[in-house]
């Protein structure tokens, strides 16, 4: 029981963490505002799903109705969810990354990750409609025991190995010329384009990326938990996603993680141990987690909108002396 | 200086949006290495036509060459790459990035700025930063704005702001600066600043292409000028010789 | 002129096929309430929809306490204007004045949205539930075969739409509120009280948005919260396609929106409904945000 509960916690963590990293590189850093994140972490899910599956004619999985099945063994369904985010930020991007009021944007991207889920949902030939894939293969299992007692580890360790890998790649964009580049298309985009930056290709590039990484989050989460259906991946996703970024702070990869720890992971355990603790009726709890989530929204987008840990100010070697105040935190 | 080549030539433009003709047949040329004024009253569509050269609105039709090359399809940052270089009439600094940081951003050549160049990571693009930010500091220090280095730009002063701008778009080294009121809304010693950096820029050889709307401002600064009403050219020359035409001061000169 | 003749023949049109009708006057009762609050105060407000199915709610239990639908409906009303009301005085107006981004307002109204959804949800419970108001007997007319509620629907739309129109056009409160949709700063110059302005419009159309939910819920089979972003998208989808902003455009919008969701649904698959109306929406958001008919909208969407 301890183990699992750990494991559940870890494994979380790590999918929430990267989930975040790769909104912040889009949102945080770049200004786009991808109300439809969620769709990219279900395509990754999906895609190392039917990767990694039997085909359908199996018997044992001949209750569910999908396309695909090629028994591929790990790595590469979590190289084929992490393709699949990327590829879908192809589309989506050409269509929805024209230049349009930031609400407008916001919410077209929002309703067409609704549409993606409606759509999903009801095609059952597709990725098994409503009910979903169930019996996802877990990585190495015909290596490994996965339920013996090395197995957590050994995923907690590749989740972990995934972590790293983000992190490594998002600090080395977000503390670049590249970086700064994306921050100042965010802060004026007229006045980047009129300084020789390309917007259109910008923003293609990181939201591109953002997918790949978010199709990669979807392809850890799924391996852990086996299952997938529309109903793990609906609009409200991206918002506690977008209130992380908020609580934790955007723009800086710290404050990202802050934001994963303090409120998907965070809320979620609090959530959990208040069940546990016995402190309301069961049905009521997820519900108040929802009013928190909100609230929480509310309030720091009132008194801190920065968040917990703002974007730092970049001082560079060799200038003068720096004063630091109103609040400015030095790098 | 010897008049060459004009260093922009605009012919016939034209920007027509939602039945309103903004531009309305414009044709003009820059000469190399001068301050040029682009005046009229207001609505005459002087802003307008600016964003056209600029490539921040597409011309309806009417061609742009930029010393005898065609950039009537090029995009605004692609122009720019080619050293046109415009500012804007309203602020806009990058707010939440330090003074420094603003003109890194502009800097063309640094092997750091693309996603490949940044994963390559530090070592990759160090040199070229150090390049940058060494020439960075030497126009602020120009411009006597080496104190504010790492502060944010988007807590400087509205005259602060303009030298941004300014020093921005000069770390591209352009051939040509289009600059949109530069001096309005500004306090009069940052004025006489602006004055003073235009002419040493003018000496330095660079062309600009400027509108204002002080006339005693254009005609300290600028070498001839173009004036627009209604979307139309109605008339160009030194400011002395266009006082004397009738039309023009009717249109718009009061004296 | 031609707008007015333009929505007669697309009503005739309609009237023609006949099934789209109810669908395009419930719509229509949505979409220009949530029209006219981004106009007045250029808010999307996205927790519409909730406040709709909690209007939805209002009626269903006074008709379970033996209340008539016809009644409740107007409580409903009542609920929808005091919240939208208190909605925008103490939660959107604040920020505004704060300075929040367009994008920030959006981040606030969604997560009201949520908060009132999650706030209910342990009050009414996850389930579906429907009015005890049998349809009625069947009316027929032409090729068209409607139950006594849906006429009784379509008749209190048409009034409503007129009650509006003649609001805007006639009333001096219609007046000022047109005035302040276009000019804010300039109204208040003139002489309006544009705050005062301001809480009717959200009183008037957060009525409306009860009517709307209380209709809406007539209208289906059964109804739960879950049904709340699909009654907001369909209602932002008239409002956009109509252009943003303007309640007559949001009568169109409806007119096309209904339309082309009642044929999609028969001629494909009724699953889909909801969805195609959703693809019209991020499809005009996108390629022509200020909608299909507006030609320089009062607050079009640029860049």
């Amino acid at each position: 029981m301890n183990t699992f509960y750990a494991t559940n916690l870890l494994i979380y963590a790590g999918v929430d963490i990267i989930a975040l990293l790769a909104l912040n590189l889009q949102f945080g850093v770049s200004g786009i505002v991808n109300f439809s994140f969620i769709v990219f972490q279900a395509a990754g899910a999906y895609a190392a799903a039917v990767l990694s599956m039997p085909p359908d004619s199996n018997p044992d999985y001949s209750f569910q109705i999908y396309f695909g099945g090629y028994q591929l063994p790990f790595p590469l369904p979590w190289i084929g969810g992490a393709v699949a985010g990327g590829l879908l930020a192809i589309p989506i991007g050409l269509v929805a990354l024209r230049k349009l009021r930031s609400d407008y944007q916001a919410i077209a991207l929002l309703v067409t990750s609704i549409i993606a889920n409606e759509v999903i949902n009801n095609a059952r030939p597709f990725l098994n409609g409503a009910a979903g894939l169930a019996l996802v293969p877990k990585p190495l299992q015909d290596q490994v025991d996965t339920q013996g007692d090395y197995y957590p580890y050994l995923l907690i360790g590749l989740t972990a190995a995934c972590v790293a890998l983000v992190w490594f790649v998002s600090a080395r964009i977000v503390n670049s010329p590249y970086g700064r580049s994306l921050r100042a298309m965010r802060e004026n985009e007229l006045a980047a384009n009129a300084l020789g930056k390309n917007p259109v290709a910008l923003k293609m590039t990181i939201f591109i990326v953002g997918g790949i990484i978010a199709g990669l989050s979807g392809a850890i989460l799924v391996g852990y938990l086996s299952v997938w259906a529309p109903s793990t991946w609906q609009y409200p996703e991206t918002i506690i996603l977008f209130a992380a970024l908020i609580v934790g702070g955007r723009g800086n990869n710290v404050g990202a993680i802050l934001g994963a720890l303090l409120v998907p992971v965070g809320l979620e355990e609090v959530t959990r141990l208040m069940v546990h603790l016995n402190l309301g009726p069961p049905n009521l709890i997820p519900a108040l987690e929802w009013v928190v989530i909100g609230l929480c929204i509310l309030g720091f987008l009132w008194f801190r909108p920065e968040g917990v840990r703002p974007e730092p100010r970049r001082v560079f070697d060799g200038g003068p002396d720096v004063e630091l105040g109103e609040g400015v935190h030095a790098t | 200086m010897p008049p060459e080549h004009p260093m922009l030539v605009a012919t016939d433009v034209h920007r027509h949006f939602e039945g309103m003709h903004a531009v309305d047949g414009v044709s003009l040329e820059v000469p190399r290495g001068q301050i040029t004024g682009l005046i009229g009253p207001n609505g005459a569509g002087k802003s307008t036509f600016m964003a056209v050269v600029a490539g921040t609105l597409p011309a309806t039709s009417g061609r742009i060459l930029l010393e005898a090359e065609d950039i009537t399809r090029a995009p605004a940052y692609a122009r720019a790459r080619r050293g046109l270089v415009r500012t804007f009439q309203l602020p806009s600094e990058f707010a939440r990035l330090t003074v420094l940081e603003n003109l890194l951003v502009a800097a063309p050549r640094n092997r750091g700025d693309s996603l490949f160049g940044a994963l390559m990571g530090r070592r990759y693009w160090a040199q070229d930063e150090e390049r940058i930010v060494t020439e960075a500091r030497s126009l602020l220090q120009r411009f006597g704005m080496s104190a504010k280095e790492s502060d944010y730009a988007g807590t400087m002063s509205g005259g602060q702001k303009r030298l941004i701008e300014i020093m921005r778009a000069l770390m591209l080294h352009p051939r040509i600066l289009l600059l949109d009121e530069p001096m309005s809304g500004v306090h009069p010693r940052v004025i006489e600043q602006i004055q003073y950096y235009l002419q040493v820029l003018r000496t330095e050889g660079l062309t600009i292409l400027m509108v204002e709307h002080e006339l005693h401002l254009v005609e300290q600064l600028c070498d001839s000028v173009f004036v627009m009403a209604q979307g139309k050219l109605i008339g160009s020359g030194t400011m002395a010789s266009l006082r004397r035409q009738r039309e023009i001061v009717d249109a718009y000169l009061v004296g | 002129m031609r707008l007015r003749v333009l929505v007669l023949s697309l009503l005739i049109f309609a009237a023609a096929f006949g099934f789209g009708l109810v669908s395009m006057s419930v719509i229509a009762l949505a979409a220009v309430g949530f029209t006219m609050q981004f106009g007045i105060t250029n808010m999307i407000n996205l927790a519409y929809g909730q406040v709709m199915i909690a209007s939805a709610y209002v009626a269903y239990y006074l008709n379970r306490a033996g209340v008539t639908i016809w009644v409740g409906m107007i409580a409903g009303a009542v609920f929808g204007a005091v919240f939208s009301f208190l909605l925008n005085r103490f939660v959107y107006a604040p920020f505004q004045r704060k300075g929040t981004s367009l994008l920030g307002m959006v981040i606030v109204s969604l997560a009201v949205s949520l908060m009132i959804a999650n706030l209910l949800l342990p009050i009414v419970g996850y389930f579906s539930v429907s009015y005890e108001e049998h349809g009625g007997s069947l009316v027929r007319i032409g090729d068209v075969v409607l139950t006594n509620n849906q006429i009784a629907i379509i008749v209190l739309s048409v009034a409503l739409m007129l009650g509006i129109h003649a609001l805007l056009r006639y009333t001096r409160l219609g007046k000022a509120m047109r005035a302040t949709a276009a000019n804010p700063t300039l109204a208040r110059n003139c002489g309006i009280p544009t705050q005062r302005v301001i809480d009717m419009v959200w009183l008037i159309t957060g009525a409306l948005c009860g009517v709307a939910g209380v209709v809406a819920a007539l209208n289906s089979d059964s109804f739960a919260i879950a049904n709340g972003a699909g009654f907001l998208i369909t209602a932002l989808a008239a409002a956009v396609v109509g252009g943003a902003g303007q309640p007559y455009g949001a009568m169109i919008g409806a007119v096309v929106i209904g339309l082309v969701t009642e044929l999609s649904a028969a001629a494909w698959s009724p699953e889909y409904k909801e969805v195609v109306a959703f693809g019209i929406l991020v499809l005009v958001m996108v390629l022509r945000p200020q909608g299909l008919l507006a030609k320089r909208g009062a607050l079009a969407a640029a860049g």
